[in-house]
């Protein structure tokens, strides 16, 4: 803050302050659309950042996992016959930095059947005592129980309403994998809810028993990695260096393909948006400040006249602006978080706007509850706004005061 | 008593035991049942008519069985269909389309799906599912009828609660099947009759499967120009047979 001081001493802040504050009703309507800047700007990394996270959660621990271990083959056809060679790198992963847990994963394609419907699924065999160490998934059966023992099956709810399946009814699954076709009447333990469409709609998780008895394939076709959320491909190089050749650690990133682009484009995008937000705020706030130094043509004559010198008051007028806008940030601030804290706290948005997006929820794998995040760099972000305006009202309305000649300015009507 | 009043006595005797055992050995007489249904090798005319509320579809096929788990069956009429075939054997099952003059494996998923688009899957062709997945217990015996019950075995592939099959007591000819779900509600119901000779046995050539859950939905097989007990050349059971007929 400047502790340049006016002709009457007072220093010039407070002279800016109490200036802004003579015209009130020009100093809302200021410090209104800083605010509303502010709160957009805010509001919408939250709501985009709250989006993105659902989305990398449901990948990272419901749909995939963080890191996967697989071979190249079975990434680019996910078929059990390009399952794993070997399991012995195993012992290794726990000693990888950042590898917290490792459970091994059999996914076959698989006809589900009950007595009245059948479907086709993607059948994922789990060590039920590991399986929750990496995944979401245990955590979100509803009803019943989670697996146990061979013999037992878990089921998405929806995909259970779609064949009528109830907790201890039998259903069977029919596959086929390297030795022929193989089918088996397993007891639903379980249903998970977790909101996420492709989960509820098409989870089939068995005991990796069943799933090898099902498919000849006698190891794994991945081993599921936890990893800390945004340490995935670091600890994915890592795990790499500890695989043998042929067998390769894929990271959320590799896992999530298109998506991976998507989001870099949708944070650019976002950025320019809240940019345009910012600029269009600055000019509306050097616009008032342009207006209210034109009306006080005469006031500026006669404080320059006093003494202040045409630096002084550009630097005044800089201030009025950068003062109205801190306010409008502060107060955008408030809301802003208040909003992204009420809407990260409780599912809002989730049932507003999957009913209208739900198919390309579906498609990103983002759930029926969606939650904002709140972070301090937002309010960073929002400080564009005041920037913007000080540089454009340093550029325009100060400007015009610097080159005001006292006299001149006082006979101003 | 002389020995040859002792020989017919002991002779009666045996075949008393021999047909009281088979009887009351639900095993044996479930595995009478379904080679009763199974017939013996034929080769028939089967007339099929899907029945959907407002509409039946109807389909002429030509059927080549061993009387075990092979069958080769050609589509002949509707035109819309005719030149479709199915080669079912054991596990395994083909289908031939003449739009893509190809025959393409199914996976063993593809066996319960419908066939034709009728009540009938291809289980049904060709399986011996109900000696394979359940344990039979005898539910009804009298000189007519015999009548058992069916429970799936351990992880058997069944989605069914229990299956009753009633059949003649004397020839175990099949008369019904019933299909349950598990919460004891009859989901699907196989109606025999019209029997003819088929070697030994007594075959149906009258099937009707009806969905008891959707009204209107039944489907009425008929055998006609059947042939049992034929020779049927190892051929027939070939893909080239699928293609070009046998």
């Amino acid at each position: 803050m400047s502790t340049t001081r006016s002709p009457a001493g007072i220093p010039l802040y407070r002279l800016a302050w109490r200036s802004l504050w003579r015209q009130r009703r020009r100093t809302i309507l200021l410090i209104t659309v800083v605010a509303y800047a502010t709160f957009t700007n805010i509001f919408l990394w939250g709501f985009t950042d709250g989006f993105l996270e659902s989305m990398l959660t449901g990948h990272a621990r419901l749909i995939s996992s963080p890191v996967l271990v697989a071979t190249p083959a079975y990434r680019d056809d996910p078929d059990p016959e390009n399952a794993l060679p070997n399991l012995d790198f195993r012992d290794a992963l726990p000693e990888v930095p950042g590898v917290g847990a490792t459970a091994l994963r059999l996914e076959f394609p698989a006809l589900l059947r009950s007595a009245y419907a059948s479907q086709g699924v993607l059948a994922r065999g789990i060590e039920p005592a590991q399986e929750g160490r990496v995944s979401y998934l245990p955590a979100h059966v509803r009803r019943g129980r989670m697996l146990a023992t061979p013999g037992e099956v878990v089921l998405g709810r929806a995909l259970a309403a779609r064949i009528d399946a109830r907790v201890g009814e039998r259903v069977v699954l029919d596959a086929a994998g390297p030795a022929g076709p193989h089918a088996a009447g397993l007891i639903v333990v379980g249903l998970i809810e977790s909101k996420v469409v492709q989960v509820d709609g098409g989870t089939v998780l068995l005991h990796l028993d069943d799933a090898r008895r099902l498919t000849g394939v006698t190891t794994a076709t991945g081993v599921a990695l936890d990893a800390p959320r945004g340490r995935e491909d670091a600890v994915a190089r890592a795990v790499q260096a500890v695989l043998p050749v042929g067998i390769r650690a894929y990271s959320l990133t590799d896992l999530i393909g298109f998506l991976r682009v998507e989001l870099v484009n949708e944070r650019i995008q976002m950025a320019f948006i809240l940019f345009i937000f910012a600029l269009f705020a600055a000019a509306a706030v050097t616009s008032t400040i342009l207006v209210s130094v034109i009306e006080r043509t005469r006031e500026f004559g006669v404080i320059s006249a006093l003494g202040l010198g045409p630096r002084d008051l550009s630097r005044l007028v800089t201030l009025e602006a950068t003062l109205g806008s801190a306010i409008g940030w502060g107060i955008g601030l408030v809301l802003g978080y208040a909003l992204t804290l009420a809407f990260g706290r409780w599912n809002i948005l989730g049932p507003v706007i999957f009913p209208v997006y739900g198919r390309a929820f579906v498609a990103l794998g983002v759930g029926e509850e969606l939650f904002t995040t709140s972070r301090p760099d937002y309010g960073v972000y929002a400080t564009v706004t005041i920037v913007l305006a000080a540089l454009f009202t340093l550029a325009g309305p100060a400007r015009r005061v610097r080159r005001l000649s006292p006299a001149q300015a006082m006979r101003v009507e | 008593m002389s020995r040859w009043t002792t020989l017919p006595a002991a002779v009666m005797v045996l075949m008393f035991f021999t047909t009281g055992h088979a009887a009351t050995d639900p095993r044996a007489v479930l595995r009478a049942i379904v080679d009763s249904t199974r017939g013996t090798s034929m080769r028939a005319t089967l007339t099929l008519a899907v029945q959907r509320p407002g509409q039946e579809t109807t389909y002429v096929l030509a059927v080549v069985g061993d009387g075990r788990a092979r069958s080769l069956v050609h589509v002949r009429a509707p035109v819309r269909d005719a030149g479709q075939a199915f080669l079912i054997d054991g596990d395994n099952l083909w289908i031939y389309t003449p739009r893509l003059k190809r025959a393409l494996r199914l996976p063993p998923s593809g066996r319960s799906e419908s066939f034709l688009g009728s009540d009938i899957s291809y289980n049904d062709l060709g399986g011996r599912d109900l000696e394979e997945d359940y344990t039979p217990r005898l539910l009804a015996e009298d000189v007519t009828a015999v009548t058992l019950e069916l429970t799936p075995k351990p992880q058997a592939p069944t989605p069914y609660g229990r299956v009753t099959i009633s059949a003649d007591a004397r020839t175990y000819a099949p008369a019904e099947i019933v299909f349950y779900d598990q919460r004891s509600q009859a989901v699907k119901r196989i109606t025999f009759a019209d029997y003819v000779p088929a070697g030994t046995r007594r075959f149906p050539t009258r099937i009707a499967l009806s969905d008891l859950l959707r009204p209107g939905y039944r489907t009425l097989a008929v055998y006609s120009a059947y042939q049992f007990g034929i020779a049927v050349p190892e051929q027939c059971f070939t893909i080239r047979a699928l293609e070009s007929g046998c």
